[in-house]
């Protein structure tokens, strides 16, 4: 690191140093992807020069992303995305870093504990996003490395609301995360009227995680109002197709047992939303002998949950009888509070889609409700009537709220994405016009390649008369940009 | 000897070899047969549903020396080129015509039966019922005997109950790997194979009504779900009910699934699972199917009764029922046992498992019934556990074996650790 870090990070308690030190060794071990990137650029530096600020999970599979970043030559800040997903050890190993101790850190500034309050949660995001200067000023980062696009709405609202000079009252937000927003942005623009508009400047490019960030920067996209290169990191095929769908299919009955250790086999479980991640679930419930139930509001997805022979039903149909509730749709006002006031007692309610805006936790109270802790992310609400619904990491992603979230093999697939797209955004910049782009499929099969090994996998090679047959070169990519795996 | 003509024994060859290839434990047993002449001496009758199969079984027993006089357990199952191939080129008593009528029938039973046989191994009691009622002078003969099928032991077992029984019979039925293999998967199988052939229908999505999860409603459950159909099963009995919940099914009364099924398929042993209070609330195009023994599953006879009109066999195996209001129900095979009628029943691998048990079974009755007190008996755990072995290395599956710590380990009481 160029800079003294000093006291410039902010974690629960940088004595797990150690342990997350080990786990992260762990992990290396199962994030092939990660550790042959780091062997095949390691004369190259291509992200020397980069500063990259991350907002992502602060995860021990994260912390092999961020010292792969910097093994390339980056230097990296980061936050968490979520306020609950935060792993303390993780987080504590990388502001240590590999070489450093708790009493002299010398890894990577790190904003981000588990258990944050919203104005903490934005506080990082800040943080993460403010580059210290010698001269006790600040700059930004030139890349950010995004999941779910807060890092990225709060440089493009930050810009936008300096250029009309003046921010929304916080008093006429629509929730209680985005009044925490606006106040921070009206504190911003008091310290200093051009901060964001200079950050969004400097930065070369973003490269987004998820589906939810991908949905926000293609509407930025739309209206002409995106900043700076994007490249949408979700719908790599070795992204989506494995993270979302596996990783969940590993991850939500994980968060369930360690919550709850309720029986699965013979629940009736509905799963809301049938994409990748909703794909996933289901099949992990049914799995463990669920019978699963879909909702769904696309005919596509709900065809395709039909013929796997899941019932799909609607909401309306079957509150009062389901035993768990999963929301994985990326949409909102999913369960509101009078739903969860007709559950039977005992129903588990859960969240497995981005944001916690699925499940109306807000209205619980509200409607009366009362809740009791039972333990961390474990909530019982207690309804008028006397009987009550357990609701797992407060509508958050329960996944990672429950338990660890995905696993590293899995994150290994994604994170390979996220590095390799930041290396084509920051070493081919001109290339990249202010729209959003997905990596190459040249670029995803190499993802995928990287992990064949691990597994044990054995892949036949074409012959080129067989290449020339179907119309492609021996070395790929094999499928058209239109097919869909 | 023999009542076919010799000039179909060389497509009954061509029946039996085909059948041969997919019976590799009855290959390995005849073999071993061959070698010790286990049942040399022996006189053994045999009432069994004269098929290639069956023919396998012969040789196998002939192999181990023994004396074979087979007869027709029911005169519609009887395969005249395997009357023919057995007779003729392998020169054993088979008494049986395809489609013969009760006299005749009786008569080759009779004359099978007056050969005087040390073993019986019956389909259906039909032997040991003779000889216990009008050949009470061959009995003293008689060591002992096997039972093929359901209804055949539940008839020896009261007689047992009764003291009426006279010698020792195996209840080759009631093994755990023939539970498994015939109903589970060759059941299992077969059904949804003559659903798919009698009808063409697509399962995926559609929501599948199996009444009863037993071993054949699981094995129809299974696979209707492995198809990506939805299933929704239907029991009496809690265990079960509870074993299809926990298997993430949904569980539902009859009156409730009837509104719900694109398919129907009974496999209770029951009666009347579907009658006219879930005809009256079925979809339109429904279709019923029965895999149980009997055909009173499905209340075809109030349909005929009650149906505005009936187009027979607008498929093979479908008759359409059409109801007041304009519903048309589908029914299979009659509601008869849809896996005989539509499809082509058990695989010979199936059988394989089935008349292994057998050939064993007729190999310790030789060589132990002068100590066995009459009675019903299951398949001994050796046995059961040798014809799993069979199948195993057949399939090429590799196990592996308890060592002497081991298997002291789990048999010692005093042994904590």
């Amino acid at each position: 690191m160029t800079q003294p870090i000093g006291t410039d990070y902010k974690v629960a308690d940088v004595s797990l140093a150690a342990f997350g030190r080990k786990e992260i060794q762990l992990a290396e071990h199962e994030m092939p992807g990660l550790m042959s990137i780091r062997e095949e650029y390691a004369d190259a530096q291509p992200l020397s020069g980069a500063r990259i600020t991350g907002s992502l999970h602060m995860t021990v599979q994260t912390a092999v992303l961020i010292e792969t970043l910097t093994s390339l030559g980056a230097e990296v800040r980061w936050a968490s995305c979520n306020i609950f997903s935060t792993q303390d050890h993780a987080a504590a190993a990388v502001a240590v870093g590999p070489e450093g101790t708790p009493e002299n850190p010398s890894g990577v500034p790190v904003f981000a504990w588990k258990g944050e309050t919203l104005p903490e949660y934005w506080w990082c995001t800040r943080q993460a996003l403010l580059w210290p200067e010698a001269d006790g000023g600040h700059t930004g980062p030139n890349m950010i490395l995004d999941d779910g696009g807060d890092a990225t709405m709060l440089v493009h609202r930050g810009a936008s609301y300096e250029k009309a000079g003046v921010v929304p009252n916080p008093d006429t937000a629509d929730s209680e995360e985005f009044e925490v927003f606006l106040t921070l942005l009206t504190e911003s623009l008091a310290e200093d009227s051009q901060r964001w508009t200079n950050i969004a400047a400097g930065i070369k490019g973003v490269t987004e995680e998820t589906t939810t960030g991908v949905l926000r920067l293609y509407e930025l996209a739309k209206t002409g109002d995106l900043l700076f290169p994007a490249i949408n990191v979700n719908d790599s095929v070795t992204k989506s197709k494995f993270d979302n769908l596996y990783g969940c299919r590993h991850s939500l009955i994980d968060g369930i047992n360690r919550a709850t250790d309720v029986m699965i086999g013979g629940k009736v479980a509905v799963v809301f939303g049938y994409g990748d991640v909703g794909k996933g679930c289901a099949e992990s419930l049914r799995g463990q002998g669920a019978r699963v139930i879909v909702t769904e509001i696309d005919p596509i997805c709900a065809l395709q949950a039909a013929m796997e022979g899941y019932q799909v039903s609607t909401l309306e149909d079957v509150v009062e009888t389901a035993d768990i509730f999963i929301t994985s749709t990326g949409n909102k006002d999913i369960i509101m509070a009078a739903d969860m006031a007709r559950m039977k007692q005992g129903a588990i309610v859960g969240n497995i889609g981005h944001f916690d805006n699925e499940i109306d936790i807000a209205g619980l109270p509200r409607g009366g409700a009362e809740r009791i802790k039972v333990k961390p992310q474990v909530d019982e609400w207690v309804f008028p009537d006397g009987h009550s619904i357990i609701v797992l990491s407060e509508g958050r992603l329960l996944n990672l709220g429950n338990a660890t979230g995905h696993p590293s093999f899995v994150m290994s697939n994604s994170f390979s994405n996220q590095t390799i797209a930041q290396i084509e955004l920051f070493t081919k910049n001109d290339e990249y016009k202010k729209q959003v782009y997905v990596l190459s499929k040249q670029l995803d099969e190499k993802v995928a390649r990287m992990h064949l090994d691990a597994l044990g996998v054995k892949l036949t090679t074409l012959t080129k008369e067989q290449a020339a047959y179907i119309g492609v070169d021996v070395a790929g990519p094999y499928k058209s940009d239109h097919y869909r795996y | 000897m023999g009542t076919a003509e010799e000039s179909l024994s060389d497509q009954g060859l061509l029946r039996l070899v085909w059948a041969q290839r997919a019976m590799p434990a009855l290959a390995q047993i005849s073999e071993r047969f061959e070698r010790t002449r286990p049942l040399a001496g022996l006189r053994i009758v045999a009432a069994l549903h004269v098929t290639a199969e069956t023919a396998n079984l012969m040789l196998v027993l002939r192999a181990g020396g023994a004396d074979l006089h087979l007869a027709a357990a029911n005169p519609l199952s009887t395969q005249d080129d395997v009357v023919a191939v057995l007779a003729h080129r392998y020169g054993i008593d088979v008494q049986a015509r395809r489609g013969a009528d009760r006299a005749t029938y009786d008569q080759h039973l009779e004359r099978a039966l007056a050969t005087g046989p040390h073993l019986v191994l019956d389909d259906g009691c039909d032997l040991v019922g003779r000889l216990h009622t009008t050949h009470l002078d061959l009995l003293p003969a008689v060591r002992g005997g096997c039972e093929q099928t359901t209804t055949g032991v539940l008839r020896l077992r009261a007689m047992s109950a009764e003291s009426a029984l006279r010698f020792p019979v195996v209840a080759v039925n009631d093994s755990g790997i023939q539970q498994s293999f015939a109903n589970r998967h060759g059941t299992g199988q077969s059904t949804v194979d003559a659903i798919l052939r009698s009808t063409n229908v697509l399962l995926a999505g559609r929501t599948v009504v199996v009444a009863g999860f037993g071993n054949c409603g699981k094995g129809v459950a299974d696979r209707a779900r492995g198809l990506g159909a939805s299933v929704i099963v239907t029991e009496v009995d809690p265990t079960r009910a509870l074993e299809a919940a926990m298997a993430g099914f949904q569980v539902l009364p009859m009156c409730d699934a009837a509104a719900e099924g694109d398919v129907f398929v009974t496999v209770t042993g029951s009666r009347g699972v579907l009658a006219e209070r879930h005809f009256a609330v079925m979809k339109d195009n429904a279709i019923l199917a029965n895999s149980g023994h009997f055909d009173l599953e499905i209340d075809v006879a109030w349909l005929r009764a009650h149906c505005v009109d009936v187009h027979p066999e607008i498929r093979p195996h479908v008759d359409e029922y059409l109801l007041a209001g304009g519903r048309r129900l589908l029914v299979l095979a009659e509601g008869r046992l849809v896996n005989l009628a539509a499809a082509e029943g058990h695989p010979p691998a199936v059988m394989d498992v089935s008349y292994a048990g057998q050939a064993l079974c007729v190999e310790w009755l030789a060589a132990n019934a002068g100590t066995l007190a009459p009675g019903v008996y299951d398949v001994p755990t050796e046995i059961d556990d040798g014809l799993a072995m069979l199948q195993l290395d057949a399939m090429g599956v590799r196990i592996d074996t308890l060592d002497t710590a081991q298997e002291a380990y789990l048999t010692s009481w005093r042994n904590g650790g």
